[in-house]
């Protein structure tokens, strides 16, 4: 199987792009040959994910990456390092980088996982996208289709 | 004692959501001791406004990731209430088998991952690998059924698909059931060594007792856990029943400048809901295989101290596997049948009460003859314990004083308190902070 996993708040603006590519993929018939999956909330949920029958999967989040507000790149976890600075791992205090090295400490077994990330215009705890990503947004979805080859 | 403390902890971890505990004692005087939500409103009452009765379940569920399974339950029941929509049986009993899936899921989280670490003395569940990695790896393999347990019945257990008014717009095979009910008994062992880890760290649950009042849906002849109607009980046993329809005046809405988030009170001057509540009000309908766990676990009701909640969702999580082995033989027993969705058969109002893993979960909703909806009103669990929160800290911070603990104590005593009610405040961000570095 391969997934396309959207991750974000549907209540923090642009930290919610990854959850609506996800929807949009789904809602245009867009998810041939691989499952879209929003996964809002708990990040720990996406270990369910990481299986024998995972071929690969395409994590899609807002990132502060340096870049352009509405730029995004494709990248592997291993190119970035994380400038976040939490405690532990927490449900609502997450941090996707935790989850994978949480997941390489356990010995879980980790599919090839790519990032989409979108640099972000705003994230603010309210509903919707920012203008910059709302302009975007087809060409987001034609880039995340296009990873599975169904753009 | 302490003659002064300051303590601020801004953003309590391991809890979902944004909290504050501040506590102040200058010469002696507490002159602080509070339990602050600063989050914002977030006007999901507002959005439902308008939209059609087959949508608002798919909005609601999207106020919380956690118990998006309990929204869409709350929702829809309230929304059928409100259509004249008596749902069938089995649509009823696969309802009560995802509500299991969920508060499981939820349970294993919380205790595993959220309070555990505080048993085992670490920070985090980090610091549990190297030294207690099998029970991370129990803890994972049980979430991971969880989580299948829902999808199976709802689709995906994030913001299920397939529970709409009226009932499921897709089913379960028998052989799907069955291959669930051999999973949810083969994890019976998994819930064996959970039982004998919660042992042996439970000298560490701080022995606290405040007596306060106890607030559970009550159904007749089962487990409460939607419909029926709502029942306290307070330390002494007293009981007292209310009609879900009444919920306002049961849970009687406040504010308090400490919060933005809304306080609620009943017959005294707060209650709590969720685990402890549950098996404090139904512990009589706990499957028996539950009961025997609570009796190891030194949990009877009514239990009066707020860190057994923890205790109370282990279990739950074993009444839910047992319970849900029984629905499924049920349901085969019957034969899963093909049924269109029950049509509504009136517009107007109703209301719901769904036991979502924190505590009551009420939805009221009216809707128009064209079936939009004109109003909605939700009342999350976790607003229903902010204010036993607060209770408990006024009789707790003087007993850590008077006990001469260490300051440090007292954050740690009051974080594992939070922690404890599993409060589940609201979502905060998630997105990546990254540096290239090839």
């Amino acid at each position: 199987m391969r997934y396309l996993i959207g991750i974000g708040t549907y209540m923090g603006l642009d930290d919610s792009i990854g959850l609506r590519i996800a929807e949009e993929i789904a809602a245009r018939g867009l998810d041939r040959g691989f499952r879209a999956i929003e996964l809002p909330g708990n990040l720990l949920d996406l270990l369910h994910y990481f299986g024998p029958d995972t071929a690969d999967m395409l994590v899609i989040d807002s990132a502060r990456m340096g870049l352009a507000p509405g730029e995004y790149r494709f990248f592997s976890p291993d190119d970035v390092v994380t400038r976040k600075s939490l405690d532990g791992i927490s449900t609502h205090e997450g941090d996707l980088m935790k989850v994978f090295e949480f997941a390489r400490e356990l010995g879980v077994a980790v599919p090839p996982v790519t990032l989409m990330g979108i640099e972000p215009a705003e994230i603010a705890p309210e509903m919707g996208l920012s203008a910059v990503l709302e302009a975007r947004f087809d060409e987001y979805l034609a880039a995340a289709a296009g990873f599975f080859g169904t753009a | 004692m302490l003659q002064n403390v300051d303590i601020d902890i801004h953003h309590l971890t391991r809890v979902e959501g944004h909290g504050n505990i501040v506590v102040n004692v200058t010469d002696g005087t507490i002159e602080t001791c509070e339990w602050q939500v600063p989050e914002n409103p977030r006007f999901f009452e507002a959005m439902v406004r308008g939209r059609h009765y087959s949508e608002v379940a798919r909005i609601t569920s999207r106020i919380c990731g956690i118990c998006a399974v309990g929204h869409t339950l709350a929702s829809v029941t309230a929304t059928e209430a409100a259509l004249g929509i008596e749902v069938t049986p089995q649509t009823r009993t696969l309802r009560t088998i995802l509500k299991h899936a969920e508060n499981f899921d939820s349970h294993v989280l919380h205790v595993y991952i959220l309070v555990a670490p505080d048993l085992f003395g670490a920070q985090s569940v980090f610091p549990l690998i190297p030294t207690h990695g099998e029970v991370v790896v129990r803890a994972l393999k049980l979430k991971r059924l969880g989580h299948e347990w829902g999808s199976l019945i709802g689709g995906r257990t994030t913001h299920p698909v397939t529970v709409v008014p009226g009932g499921f717009t897709s089913l379960p095979s028998a052989a799907d059931l069955v291959a669930l009910r051999e999973r949810l008994l083969d994890a019976v062992p998994d819930l064996e060594a959970t039982v004998e880890t919660i042992l042996s760290v439970a000298d560490q649950l701080p022995a606290f007792d405040r007596p306060t009042e106890y607030m559970a849906v009550k159904e007749d002849g089962q487990y409460g856990l939607f419909t029926g109607s709502v029942e306290t009980i307070l330390a002494d046993g007293d009981r007292a029943r209310y009609d879900i329809e009444d919920y306002r005046s049961i849970t009687n809405e406040f504010m308090l400048p400490q919060s933005t988030a809304k306080h609620t009170k009943n017959r005294l001057r707060s209650y709590a809901a969720g685990a402890l509540a549950r098996v404090n009000v139904n512990y009589d309908q706990l499957h028996p295989e539950a009961k025997k766990v609570a009796e190891a676990l030194g949990l009877t009701p009514v239990c009066t101290n707020p860190y057994m909640n923890s205790v109370a969702q282990v279990v739950e999580c074993v009444h839910s596997v047992y319970e849900s082995v029984r629905l499924i033989d049920e349901l085969l027993a019957e034969g899963i049948v093909e049924e269109g969705l029950v049509q509504p058969t009136r517009f107007g109002s109703g209301v719901s009460a769904v036991e979502v893993p924190r505590g009551i979960l009420y939805h009221d909703y009216s809707y128009d003859e064209n079936g939009l909806c004109t109003r909605a009103n939700c009342i999350i669990p976790t607003n229903q314990n902010h204010g036993n929160i607060q209770a408990d800290f006024e009789e707790l911070v003087p007993q850590l004083l008077e006990s001469g603990a260490s300051e440090d104590d007292m954050a740690l005593k009051l974080s594992m308190l939070v922690r404890a009610y599993d409060p589940c405040i609201s979502c905060s961000t998630h997105y990546l902070d990254v540096t290239f570095v090839r």
